[in-house]
């Protein structure tokens, strides 16, 4: 009984993360910011629906998949961000680099080139 | 018990809706991102059905899910970053 009580407080835990983050995904104003909300739903909800199944069931072969799953996102998350950051910047102002003024990004100013 | 695990994934699903707005209505580094999140919600959605509804096999969809999101999803952004 006492198993399921904490299951079942994990798994709430893990919608109401899952859930404020969506709010956030929707209300903040451009991607970046967007961004930042989807790291809870992408680390901390998957942690405590693993967490929250291996309280129920314990640790044997099918539910250790779901362990492998969190690893691969724990793994996955942050190269993701990264790339996405990466990706918003560059599509803003031509490259990822920090320019010499802020806005301009590392976009060379007009007839210098770029090394 | 079972229930539970159901519920928790029919909540997620429910939760999923503010960011399918985005993912729907947003500029395309949004929609991207709405993208992402959505993944990594369906991930846990699928284990939690898995265990929901005491189908052991079915917990290999969560890890190709998450293994298809990393691989995807950079591929993706990288696309959108040096020719979309």
């Amino acid at each position: 009984m006492a198993r399921e009580v904490v299951a079942a407080v994990l798994l709430a835990l893990a919608v109401l993360v899952v859930l404020t983050a969506s709010v956030g995904v929707l209300v903040m104003r451009d991607a970046c910011q967007k961004l930042h909300f989807v790291t809870p739903a992408a680390l901390v909800g998957p942690f405590l629906v693993v967490l929250a199944i291996f309280v129920q069931a314990g640790f044997y072969e099918n539910t250790g998949e779901s362990l492998l799953a969190l690893l691969f996102m724990v793994i996955a998350g942050p190269f993701l961000s990264h790339a996405t950051i990466r990706a918003i910047r560059v599509r803003e102002t031509g490259d990822w680099r920090l320019g010499e003024h802020p806005g301009q990004g590392g976009r060379a100013p007009a007839g210098e080139k770029e090394q | 018990m079972v229930m539970v695990f159901v519920a928790a994934a029919i909540a997620m699903l429910i939760a999923m809706i503010p960011a399918g707005i985005v993912l729907y209505r947003g500029d395309l580094m949004s929609a991207v991102v709405g993208y992402e999140f959505v993944t990594a919600v369906v991930v846990m959605v699928l284990a939690l059905l898995a265990q929901g509804f005491q189908r052991p096999s079915l917990f290999e969809l969560p890890v190709v899910l998450a293994m298809l999101m990393f691989g995807g999803g950079l591929v993706f952004v990288r696309a959108l970053e040096r020719w979309l």
